[in-house]
């Protein structure tokens, strides 16, 4: 399969610290990928990157074969493609359902289909009939599972998950185990980065360890240790 | 005490009596006010946004600015419009001293600094993760502004009605670009006072109890439209 | 598919301080003047605060309002302020009284046609005891005089009000510079330093209209009065149209003829304070 990233001499500063450095990446299309390593070293700032949201510092990031323009105006179209699930997710004000609504309205559906696309979802998540719920007074497991509904109902090509089974209960984590065990073969592409040796990709070796800032060469499995 | 409850009757009776005075000036200032704290929030929440949104060289020189310009003294304002708008000024031609619109410039100027500083504190308190969700989830740069608005909306709305407080209870704008004309540019506080200039206290004291009952009325409309 | 502006609907989450600000513009709607205010034409006269505040213009204006079918807009200031208005043209006549400065505001263009409309006269006020004997004076000249050797307390207008112009030739007749911890300079209308005077104990000079409107409010009394250098003419001008095109100039002659005419001259004369009339028309050819 063709490679969905490209990274070519990315690195990524905060001011004067280097929190990321990586000569050459490429992530293949299709799958889940695991992005281990110790927390600070760069997961989450890849995860931004591969999410248009932050541009690198320096270098080149390819997405689907063709090289990315940090403009905003290219990077709306590419941001709709490829959507991020963030470590404490924000779940805006208002209703589950006005929450899900949100980006199926930005890409202009309506009405019923709407309607049947955020139900089918928040079943997925086992959460069927939230949608009236307010979604700021939800616990933890249920914001991380609207918030993935949220992400699932737009059917992104590719899903890059921050530490989607941190700070939730037993229940929500065996559900979203299960849903993004099932990503793969609705057609979208999982990265995550997680601490969990139980979750369905990081058995089979797809792993992307980071330290430091900079990939470890290694390819064996996922370290557990928390830091 | 008798001084209290006399102004007390005063007022009721003015109340009771709709006096169409009294009615005119409770008019033109709600009239102004709201008018100018609309170009104020249309002013000062995109200021209060790009500021708080944006980095720039001097940004910080740019925060202390607006939060001096809170302080600048009402007749200050008036001045400087009057300058403007005077048939001497540039804009003389188009005949606005001593009009309601000479008010509302002036009113909207007063208010544009509070608006702008008051969003720019909720745009700064606001979780940092409003903005990357709604980008993630597809938003334009507008569409995830517009969606960080309405997740501050309390403290946005909080800035437009310390916007209108300001400019409902200033009389030095009214004063000077008004010229406190009967039936026309008479707000509640140049009623206030030239009442007060007459010795007419009671007059005063009982305009001054309608202006507090007028704005806590607005605020009572604001909190509920706020609630839903 | 590019939409602006977020999801309608039973979404429930939309651009609310938006409508905080639609509500805000309801508002603005619904208390706007009605068209008919808006329509009417507009006279601007600027004038002194005894005029209005004595509540002449109350009863001088509506009939003139009604038979022209115009609005006219007063703007109550001093008449220093007020010749000022008038020489920026902000104003289409001035109504005033300090006879010197009206003529040099005639002198120097800014105005034409200037009228005399009416009279009243200036009187010195203080508490009942005097502590300047301004009782036993010989002339108004001698009680500011007095007031200036005793270094009595006196609270002066210092506006350039016309009642401000009037001290100041008192003063300068006396042959003496009020200066002074004795000597306060309000800035303020004639009202408040009425007020300001009776708090104090001190002397003022007040015009009688004010002070007869403000009677029932103050202790001070008339120490002095009827003396020929405490008269008090008000006269009316129009602002030059030729300096200042934009200027009603028409109907402010108009007014200028109403209120030295008969009917106006017949409202000013009836008009008073507790029966006691504040101002007299001045006769045709000037007091």
């Amino acid at each position: 399969m063709a490679p969905i990233f490209r990274l070519e001499s990315v690195t990524r500063h905060y001011g004067e610290r280097l929190a990321l450095e990586i000569p050459e990446l490429v992530i293949e299309e299709g799958g889940i990928r695991s992005l281990s390593g110790p927390n600070g070293s760069g997961k989450s700032t890849l995860l931004g990157i591969l999410a248009f949201l932050s541009p690198p510092t320096s270098g080149v990031l390819y997405y689907d074969g063709k090289r990315v323009e940090w403009k905003e105006r290219s990077l709306v179209a590419l941001r709709r493609e490829v959507t991020l699930l963030h470590q404490s997710p924000y779940l805006f004000e208002g209703s589950v359902h006005a929450n899900i609504a949100f980006g199926l309205g930005i890409r202009g559906m309506r009405g019923e289909e709407k309607h049947g696309r955020i139900e089918e979802s928040l079943e997925t998540v086992g959460l069927g009939g939230f949608g009236h719920r307010r979604a700021r007074a939800l616990s933890g497991g249920e914001t991380q599972r609207v918030a993935l509904a949220r992400a699932l109902a737009l059917a992104p090509r590719v899903l890059l998950l921050d530490e989607p089974l941190a700070n939730v209960d037993r229940d929500s984590a065996v559900v979203i185990r299960a849903v993004i065990a099932g990503l793969p073969a609705r057609g979208t592409t999982v990265i995550m980065t997680t601490h969990d040796p139980d979750v369905p990709g990081c058995s089979n070796g797809e792993v992307i360890r980071l330290e430091e800032g900079r990939l470890s060469r290694s390819r064996d499995e996922v370290a557990t240790g928390r830091t | 005490m008798d001084y209290l409850v006399e102004s007390l009757k005063v007022s009721l009776s003015l109340i009771l009596a709709l006096d169409p005075e009294l009615c005119q000036a409770v008019r033109t200032s709600l009239y102004v006010s709201a008018w100018s704290v609309v170009l104020a929030s249309l002013m000062g929440i995109p200021i209060g946004l790009a500021v708080g949104l944006t980095e720039f060289p001097f940004k910080r020189s740019v925060i202390t600015l607006l939060n001096s310009m809170m302080a600048v003294p009402t007749v200050l304002i008036g001045l400087l419009v009057y300058g403007f708008v005077s048939r001497q000024g540039p804009f003389g031609g188009l005949g606005l001293l001593f009009t309601p619109a000479a008010i509302i410039i002036g009113d909207a100027l007063l208010a544009t600094p509070i608006v702008a500083n008051l969003a720019l504190s909720s745009v700064r308190g606001a979780n940092t993760a409003i903005l990357p969700t709604a980008m993630t989830l597809g938003g334009t740069r507008f569409q995830s502004v517009l969606r960080l608005l309405s997740e501050i909306r309390f403290g946005i709305m909080a800035a437009v009605i310390s916007g209108f407080g300001r400019v409902v209870s200033e009389v030095g704008v009214a004063m000077m670009l008004g010229g406190n004309i009967l039936g026309s540019t008479r707000t509640m506080t140049t009623v206030i006072a030239l009442e007060t200039s007459k010795g007419e206290f009671a007059l005063g004291i009982a305009l001054g109890l309608i202006l507090m009952a007028v704005a806590l009325a607005v605020n009572i409309v604001f909190q509920i439209l706020q609630r839903r | 598919m590019r939409q602006q502006g977020t999801n309608k609907g039973d979404d429930r989450i939309s651009g609310i301080p938006a409508r905080g600000v639609l509500l805000l513009l309801a508002l603005a709607i619904w208390v706007a003047p009605g068209s008919a205010a808006l329509a009417a034409e507009r006279l601007r006269m600027s004038t002194t605060t005894s005029t209005e505040n004595s509540g002449l213009l109350r009863v001088l204006l509506p009939p003139f309002e009604a038979k022209f079918g115009c609005k006219m807009d007063v703007i109550a200031v001093g008449t220093g302020k007020s010749l000022k208005l008038g020489e920026t043209g902000d104003v289409d006549l001035v109504f005033v009284h300090a006879r010197s400065l009206e003529d040099k505001f005639v002198a120097a263009g800014f105005g034409v046609n200037r009228r005399d409309v009416m009279y009243n006269d200036f009187v010195i006020l203080g508490s009942t005891d005097d502590p300047a004997g301004v009782r036993g004076a010989g002339s108004a000249t001698d009680a500011f005089a007095r007031i200036a050797a005793a270094g009595a307390r006196f609270v002066s207008r210092g506006d350039e009000s016309g009642t401000h112009q009037k001290e100041k030739e008192l003063w300068k007749a006396a042959g003496t510079t009020p200066r002074g911890k004795w000597y306060l300079e309000a800035g303020q209308g004639m009202g408040e330093v009425i007020r300001m005077a009776t708090e104090m104990r001190g002397y003022t000079l007040a015009d009688r209209g004010t002070y007869i409107a403000y009677r029932k409010k103050t202790d001070l009394v008339i120490l002095r009065q009827g003396d020929k250098g405490l008269w008090n003419p008000y006269g009316i001008i129009a602002v030059n149209p030729a300096r200042h095109p934009h200027v009603k100039y028409g109907l402010a002659i108009k007014f200028i003829e109403f209120v030295t005419g008969e009917e106006g001259r017949g409202i000013i004369a009836n008009f008073n304070v507790d029966g006691e009339p504040l101002f007299f028309p001045s006769s045709r050819e000037g007091p």
